[in-house]
Parts: structure tokens; C-alpha cells; sequence
């Protein structure tokens, strides 16, 4: 049997353990599809595959035991969902164009959760048509507020909802609901002077549990759409480590901008001779240096006058095998 | 006299009008809902009838605008008082349902009946006229029909709204002068008007006619204690409930200038009862729906002989625990049976 | 017609201090200037600055002056009182109904009052103090906590020469001046020569009010001769805020006193 690897792994195949056998990745940006693709999937697997499908960590199916020779008729049959998915693709009926880039995840959002400050599909959707296709190892969710339910924060970029609260005081009733909800489940930024809540500004999260609380609307929601951006969260067998807050109420058009522009900074600085020609982006900004990659990535960004930018950044996380102290 | 205008007649009526008189009505407050991307409907001050909500339910009432959330009374300094003035300088023109209209009969019981005439409310309440919202059908939650609210008549003009144009029925000579002229410089059609009123509801309720005080004995309160949540949402959508706390503001730290002003209070937050020296009474949220349902259902008619409550609805609407007031008050018939069997 | 002119109630007026009487730490009688009709039992709502408004029982009412007395439960001290002399206050009202002393008249009266609910029921027992040929035999059964909670130390020498003082305190120990015990188990010894007949005036905090009627009835009272006075958040006084009202009673219109074929039915 003669395959070429490494092209079915861009084309999103895994090469098994079982030999002669692939497994078939279906990803789903955003993790929101119509329930029809769910009967493609059935089908797929009892035809071509061993019946079973894996959910996979990153919202996606993946549908084992397809032999190698299957794999041309299999991507045919994957073209609705890619179609409806909307997935960029270079050639119709050829399967999924890259899979360097992991799928864009995203927690259930605004259109299920109450908490959910946007629609992360919606908007994972938008980074899907930015970034793709492309078979650089870089990954990106979106969650919908500070819980993190997406676990963003394990991601090189992050993008946490928030909502900018927005205080009306001729509607305030003195109740004291949000001062204590956002100590009982949040920073505590509020406090109440005067009879009225006094929103500490810099210890705000813009988790919005304050307008949920508000019983008479004194709390709502500014109308701009503003976002956290966490960076460079990991996971492996080096340096594992949470992403950390960068760029606080930063709008839509800077964060797609922004992971843009990572694949210009991965392209110089990736180390040719890096196994399978793959390099984690976050080990590539350990060898050159935050303040060059910040630069590449901020690269023709113009922030919203909103935007906080936090400077220095600094990481922590388990060092697996370091010498270093 | 009835007129059946277009939307730009209905606008130039409008825009006559706003000359002497500020129009509220319900508005669509796009992005400020409770959730990230929902609306909010509420009362607001609006120019035309592009501005207005007409057809959904506002989440909020009318009631604010002749009893605002938060109004100043007075500025004090050590040794003198200076009265706020009137919030508004023109006459207002308020757009409103037949439930709603109702409840003006039991926001004016309440503010100028019983006691003394409340000199805020009064001159809020003066040079009011209403636009009354005819309903062609009741909304999921509303029970107008057997609280006796679903007709009205003592409207200024009364509304259908049509999907080609709006049918007027005037009673107010302002507004019927205006009209007039219309009528002389344009082909104003002129026609008989009959305001739509609701005559079933598929949400119906029944108050016992015995109810008495005795219920408050009855279990069913104590289901409210642990499911309601005590955040006064049901209070402040309530076109009828019209409590209010004083607040005293001081400006400057040694407390000598300042303002006294009263805000909306909720008979369900903690903090309503509370009296000097540290006692509350109804410290259980069962007990406090109990003194709430008894004064929509009891307490008002034990002073006025009808009920308070108007079958709005909106507090339904608005629980974020799902507790049904109409479903309330129709267990308040198995509730009077269970405390007189008890004896 | 005359346009109709409404009345702001909320606006008050200020009133001079004329005098500070400390009865315990916490609790100051304020005597100020007043110039019209008041009833014992009635309140106003006295402004103290940085405190707000609070509603306080008229205890006291003499030749233009009236006295108020305030309990201090904050963080308040003495020195701000000391400061005040002379001083003036915001004041609105009268409200509420007050006793009625109409109804005691040629009768035996009881008084069972406990802590501050001396305050509202002080000018109805000085009024059969001073005119004591108005009335019958008359009781008055007052608790406090302590010796150092005792409020108007010097009437009491003054009630003592006039009708039979029962002073009790909830702890400490017995003395000619006070006995030890709940001001209920004075009530079934009351010697009264027709109890059918017999008024009886309660104030208090509430589980104090409820066996002391309980007591009163027991004894032999008749519901229509017992007069309680309730205490509320009174916030506007006059029937709007809704905050004392009780079932379709609202303190503040239709009491603070209540007869208690009335108040029996007030459920909180």
C-alpha cells in the first residue's frame, strides 16, 4: 500500500494505529450545525467507516475505520456538510483544505446561554472565513463570558465575551442586587455610595451578571460588541500554561485583524527542521521574543479607543524537562 | 368621531399635537434587554408612530411616566427647602392598553384618594391625556377579561391599528379640531371607529369570593419561600404597585446640602419593612407573596370594593423563576378550602 | 371655582430645639417648638441630617412644645445629640390618629407599654396624671430591659404619687423602685372592680403586645376595650408608599392606634 501521509493529513485524515485504516475528521466551526449533517455523518460511517464516530474535544466528529482507498468518495460525501458548514474550501468534493489551523471552537453562546455576552458561533464563523485555509498549527475559541466554559484560555488566542455595563440612575431602585451578585459571583467592582452602585472600572470584568441581577433595567448592556483577548495558552509536553489577559474591551474588527496576522509572523520564524514541519506558534514566540511577535501581530491593527492594552506580559505554567532555573 | 388615517396623517396628528403635549408610548430599546442581544420594551418619549411598539406588550408599564422610578422631592440646605421642579413643562399624551387604563384608576386611588392629594403625583398626573391601544387579541399571559379590565372608555382617542393605517375614534376636542382641518385640506376619510377590545384569554382566572385573611394560614405560601427569589421584577412591571422609599442625598461630606428624593420600592426586596433598631417584618419570601397577592386580590378591594390587580400579566412574563401570579390566585380557592377545613 | 391648590406634605418645616433630655445612651427626648393640634400616639417625621427621615411617636406635648423622643441605633454618638441643642430639625405632621383619650374617660385604665412604646402612650398617661378626676382607677405596667434602658425616670416619680406604677425589668435584680419579670405576669393580679368595663392600652414590640393581650383577655377584657399601637416603617406618613401597610390597614391613615377588634386581624 502506498500513501502519502502527509498529504491525507492536511486533507484532515488521521493515519491510525490500525493499519490500512483512517479516520476522518468532520470539524464544525463555532460547534453549531443544522441536526440534518448529524444523518451525513451516520452514514459515512456505517458505509465507509466501522459504524462508530468519536465527539472530539475540539467540537468536531471524528469517524474511524475508512480504508485509504475510500478516502476520495468519503471527502464526496463530506461536501454538503463543508458546503453548509461553510467551511473555506479550495476545490469542491476534494474534503477539508488544511488542518494545521484547528477547528474554531466556541461555547453554546447568546442564541442558548443567558450568560453569553455575543454569539461565539457567529462570530467563530467570521474567524473560519479569515483564517482558512491554513495548515499552520494555530488555535483560537471563543466563549462566551469570564466563565470560560470553552476553556479559551488554553488557546494562542482567546476571545472572552464581555459586556460593557452601562448605568442609568434614574432607573436604579436602591435594591443593591447587583452589588450583590458581583461579590457573590464576580470581583465585587461594585459598591454601593449614595444609595446607588459606583462601578470600580479597572476591577470590572464585563461579565454582565450586574444586568442580570438589575430587576428595573437601571443596569444594561452597551450596544458596541467589546471582547477580551487572551494569548498563547498551551497545552503539551514542554511548557503547559494558561493564556493571559492582553487586550481588554477590544472590538471584533481588531481580534479578526489581529489572528490575521499571526500566519505572516509563523511563516518567517517557524523552524524549518521542526518535526513534520509543525511548530506550535507559542514555542516560535519563546524563541524570538514577545515583542517581535506583538509586533507582527498588531501589524496595520488600529485598536478601538476602548481598548486596554496590558504590558509586560508574563506566563507561568509547568516547565517539563527544562534546564533552565 | 371616527377617522381612518395613513401613517403620515397619523404622524401630522402627532406632530400637531407634540406642539403642546410630550408623547409617550412603548418603545423597542434595541440591545437592552436583560440577555447580551435582546430588546427591551418600554415606555419612552417618542415623535411618531415609527418610534412606537404597537403591537407586542411592553415589558415594563406606563407608570412611569406619571410616577417616575427615581424623583427628586427637594433640595435642602441646613435651614431651607427648594421643591424640585415639575419634571415635565408641557402636558403629556400617553399611548396605553385597556388593562393599563385601568390601572391610572388605581394609581389615581391610590396618590389622590387615599389620604391626602400627593402633590408630586398630582402635578404629574394633570394635563394627561390617553391614546388608548385597542387589542384585536390578548397576549399569552394577559387575564383582562375576568379581572373586568379588557374594555375601557374614558380614553381621550382610542387606536386600531390596521395593516393599512390606523383607525381613530376621538373624544377630545384638541385632537378632533386638528383632525377637522385635515379633513378640509386633505381626503381625510371619516368613518365609524370601534376600538378593539379583548373578549377571551386563554390565561383565565377565578378569585374566590369568600377569600379572606384566613388563607394566609393555607401551605400554599410556603412553595413561594423557597422558589421565588425575592428581586421585585414582579413589583416594578406592575401598573399598579406604586410603592416608594424616601432617600436623603447629602452632597458634601458634613451632610447640610442636599436632596430628598423617593424611589420605586418592592414589597418582595429585602429592606421594605425594615424599622429602626434593626426588626422586619415578612422576612420569608412565602410570606412576602402572600402580603403581595392579598393586596392585589383582597386588601385594595377591602377599601375600594374592586381589585387591584389588572390581568396585565407582564409579571408573569417577566419571572425569572417562571412563578405564575395568575396561577397564584387561582390556587386561592383550594386555599381557602384547606384552612377551612382545617377549621 | 378657585383652582384646586394640593398641599406638599412632603416638604417640612423646621423646627428649634429647645431642649435635650437623655434617658439612656441611646435614647434622647428632643423638645421642640410646635405650634398646632397634636394627640398622644400621633408621629412625626423628623429629618436628622445624614440620617434621613424617621417616623418618631410624639411623647410629650405642652405649651408649643412637643417632645420627641429618639432612639439612636447606629453608629451615631452621644456628641452628635450634645450638638443639636439649640440646634434645629426638619419636621412634618402630625400623622396618624393617636389615642383618643375621649374613649378612657371615667373608666379603669391599664397601660402596658414596654421599651420605647413608653414614647406614644407618655402623653396619655400624663393626661390622667394631671386629671386624674377624668378617670378611675389607673395601672400602667411598663418594661424595659434594664435599669440602664429606663426612659423617663423622673415622670415615674411623678406617676407614682398618681396611680399604681408597676416598673418591671427583664433582668438585674429587684429594688423598691423595679421588679424583675415580663410585664404579662403582672396582668392576671390586676385588681380591677369591673373588668367588663375596663380600658386597656398595649405598646410595645410585637411578641410583647400579642401575650399581653392574650393576658388581657384572659383576665377578662373585653377585645372591644383593648386599644393597641402599632409600630411601622412609616416612611411618607400619608398613605403612599405603601411600606406600613397591613393587610387593608395603613398605619399611618388609619392607626398607628388600632382598636383591637381592628388590629386582631392585621396579618404582617
Amino acid at each position: 500500500m502506498d500513501v502519502n501521509t502527509k498529504k491525507l493529513k492536511k486533507n484532515a485524515f488521521r493515519v491510525t494505529k490500525e493499519r490500512g485504516l483512517a479516520a476522518s475528521r468532520v470539524r464544525v466551526p463555532g460547534g453549531r450545525m443544522d441536526a440534518k449533517y448529524l444523518k451525513d455523518i451516520q452514514d459515512i460511517a456505517n458505509e465507509f467507516g466501522n459504524g462508530t464516530v468519536h465527539l472530539t474535544i475540539r467540537q468536531g466528529f471524528e469517524i474511524p475505520g475508512i480504508p485509504y482507498e475510500k478516502m476520495p468518495e468519503v471527502n464526496k460525501r463530506l461536501q454538503p456538510i463543508i458546503e453548509g458548514l461553510g467551511i473555506n474550501q479550495e476545490d469542491p468534493d476534494t474534503g477539508y483544505s488544511s488542518s494545521g489551523t484547528r477547528n474554531i471552537m466556541a461555547c453554546v453562546g447568546n442564541t442558548i446561554c443567558p450568560y453569553a455576552c455575543y454569539d461565539t458561533t457567529e462570530f467563530a464563523r467570521k474567524m473560519e472565513k479569515t483564517i482558512f485555509p491554513n495548515d499552520l498549527h494555530v488555535k483560537v475559541a471563543f466563549t462566551g463570558c469570564h466563565n470560560d466554559c470553552c476553556k479559551v484560555r488554553m488557546h494562542d488566542f482567546g476571545i472572552i465575551g464581555m459586556s460593557m455595563p452601562e448605568f442609568d440612575p434614574n432607573r436604579c431602585i436602591s435594591c443593591g442586587a447587583c452589588v450583590k451578585r458581583c461579590s457573590r459571583k464576580s470581583v465585587g467592582a461594585l459598591e454601593m455610595v449614595n444609595y446607588r452602585p459606583v462601578r470600580n472600572e479597572e476591577k470590572c470584568l464585563g461579565c454582565g451578571e450586574c444586568v442580570l441581577a438589575c430587576p428595573n433595567m437601571a443596569w444594561t448592556r452597551s450596544t458596541k460588541k467589546l471582547y477580551k483577548l487572551t494569548l498563547l495558552g498551551r497545552t503539551g509536553k514542554k511548557n503547559p500554561r494558561l493564556g493571559v489577559d492582553w487586550i481588554k474591551w477590544v472590538d471584533e474588527e481588531s481580534i479578526l485583524k489581529i489572528v490575521a496576522n499571526v500566519y505572516a509572523f509563523a511563516k518567517e520564524y517557524i523552524d524549518p527542521t521542526a518535526p513534520g514541519g509543525k511548530e506550535h506558534i507559542g514555542y516560535i514566540v519563546d524563541r524570538t521574543g514577545v515583542p517581535e511577535f506583538l509586533k507582527y501581530i498588531l501589524k496595520d491593527v488600529e485598536l478601538n479607543p476602548e481598548a486596554e492594552v496590558t504590558s509586560p506580559l508574563y506566563w507561568s505554567g509547568i516547565k517539563y524537562g527544562s534546564t533552565e532555573p | 368621531m371616527g377617522y381612518k388615517l395613513n401613517e403620515r396623517e397619523f404622524n401630522q396628528l402627532l406632530g400637531e399635537l407634540s406642539e403642546k403635549y410630550l408623547i409617550y408610548a412603548p418603545k423597542v430599546f434595541v440591545g437592552k434587554g436583560r440577555f447580551s442581544d435582546t430588546d427591551c420594551i418600554r415606555y419612552d418619549k417618542v415623535k411618531n408612530v415609527e418610534d412606537m411598539e404597537l403591537s407586542l406588550k411592553s415589558q415594563y408599564s406606563f407608570k412611569e411616566v406619571l410616577n417616575p422610578v427615581s424623583e427628586t422631592l427637594f433640595y435642602f440646605t441646613e435651614d431651607s427647602v427648594k421643591e424640585a421642579d415639575m419634571p415635565r413643562n408641557k402636558g403629556a399624551i400617553i399611548f396605553l392598553r385597556s388593562c393599563d387604563l385601568h390601572a391610572v384608576e388605581r394609581m389615581d386611588e391610590m396618590y389622590l384618594n387615599n389620604g391626602p392629594k400627593d402633590y408630586y403625583y398630582k402635578r404629574l398626573r394633570d394635563n394627561i391625556h390617553f391614546v388608548l391601544i385597542g387589542c384585536s387579541k390578548a397576549f399569552d399571559s394577559c387575564f383582562c377579561v375576568d379581572m373586568g379590565t379588557n374594555k375601557s372608555d374614558n380614553y381621550d382617542i382610542g387606536l386600531n391599528v390596521r395593516e393599512d393605517g390606523y383607525e381613530l375614534d376621538v373624544k377630545w376636542d384638541e385632537a378632533k379640531d386638528i383632525l377637522g382641518k385635515m379633513a378640509k385640506e386633505n381626503s381625510l376619510k371619516e368613518e365609524d371607529v370601534t376600538v378593539d377590545f379583548v373578549k377571551e384569554t386563554t390565561t383565565r382566572v377565578s378569585i374566590p369570593k369568600n377569600l379572606s385573611y384566613d388563607v394566609s394560614k393555607s401551605k400554599i405560601w410556603e412553595e413561594y419561600a423557597g422558589r421565588c427569589i425575592n428581586c421585585g421584577r414582579c413589583n416594578f412591571v406592575c401598573p399598579t404597585c406604586t410603592c416608594f422609599t424616601m432617600q436623603d442625598v447629602y452632597y458634601d461630606a458634613n451632610g447640610k446640602v442636599g436632596e430628598r428624593r423617593r424611589v420605586w420600592a418592592s414589597c418582595m426586596v429585602d429592606g421594605y419593612t425594615d424599622v429602626a433598631g434593626g426588626g422586619s417584618y415578612r422576612k420569608n419570601n412565602g410570606e412576602r407573596m402572600r402580603f403581595k397577592t392579598l393586596h392585589k386580590a383582597l386588601d385594595y378591594r377591602n377599601r375600594t370594593g374592586y381589585n387591584m390587580c389588572v390581568g396585565c400579566g407582564r409579571c408573569d412574563d417577566i419571572c425569572p423563576e417562571y412563578i405564575s401570579f395568575s396561577n397564584i390566585l387561582n390556587k386561592l380557592d383550594t386555599a381557602m378550602k384547606e384552612v377551612s377545613a382545617n377549621g | 371655582m378657585a383652582k384646586e391648590v394640593t398641599k406638599n406634605e412632603y416638604v417640612p418645616f423646621l423646627s428649634e430645639i429647645k431642649e435635650v433630655i437623655k434617658h439612656t445612651d441611646i435614647e434622647y427626648t428632643f423638645r421642640m417648638t410646635y405650634e398646632g393640634d397634636v394627640k398622644p400616639g400621633q408621629f412625626f417625621e423628623v429629618s436628622i441630617p445624614k440620617y434621613g427621615e424617621a417616623p418618631i411617636s410624639v411623647s410629650g406635648i405642652k405649651d408649643g412644645l412637643i417632645d420627641l423622643t429618639i432612639r439612636r441605633v447606629g453608629k451615631v454618638t452621644n456628641e452628635v445629640f450634645e450638638h443639636y441643642e439649640g440646634d434645629k430639625l426638619f419636621l412634618r405632621g402630625p400623622y396618624g390618629n393617636g389615642f383618643d383619650v375621649e374613649e378612657y374617660k371615667d373608666k379603669e385604665l391599664v397601660v402596658v407599654a414596654g421599651g420605647t412604646g413608653v414614647s406614644p402612650v407618655r402623653g396619655v398617661i400624663q393626661y390622667f396624671a394631671d386629671h386624674d378626676n377624668q378617670r378611675k382607677d389607673m395601672t400602667i405596667i411598663t418594661g424595659f430591659k434594664s435599669d440602664k434602658d429606663i426612659l423617663f425616670k423622673k415622670d415615674f416619680e411623678y406617676w407614682r404619687q398618681k396611680m399604681n406604677v408597676i416598673l418591671t425589668l427583664d433582668a438585674g435584680i429587684e429594688t423598691k423602685d423595679h421588679k424583675i419579670g415580663l410585664v404579662t405576669q403582672y396582668i392576671p393580679d390586676l385588681k380591677l372592680a369591673d373588668v367588663e368595663k375596663a380600658v386597656a392600652i398595649v405598646v410595645g414590640p410585637p411578641a410583647m403586645m400579642r401575650f399581653s393581650v392574650k393576658a388581657l383577655l384572659e383576665r377578662g377584657f373585653k377585645e372591644e376595650n383593648i386599644w393597641i399601637s402599632q409600630e411601622r416603617k412609616m416612611c411618607c406618613g400619608i398613605g403612599k408608599c405603601g411600606h406600613c401597610r397591613i393587610g387593608d390597614k395603613y398605619v399611618c391613615l388609619d392607626g398607628p392606634v388600632f382598636n383591637y377588634t381592628q388590629g386582631k386581624n392585621l396579618v404582617d
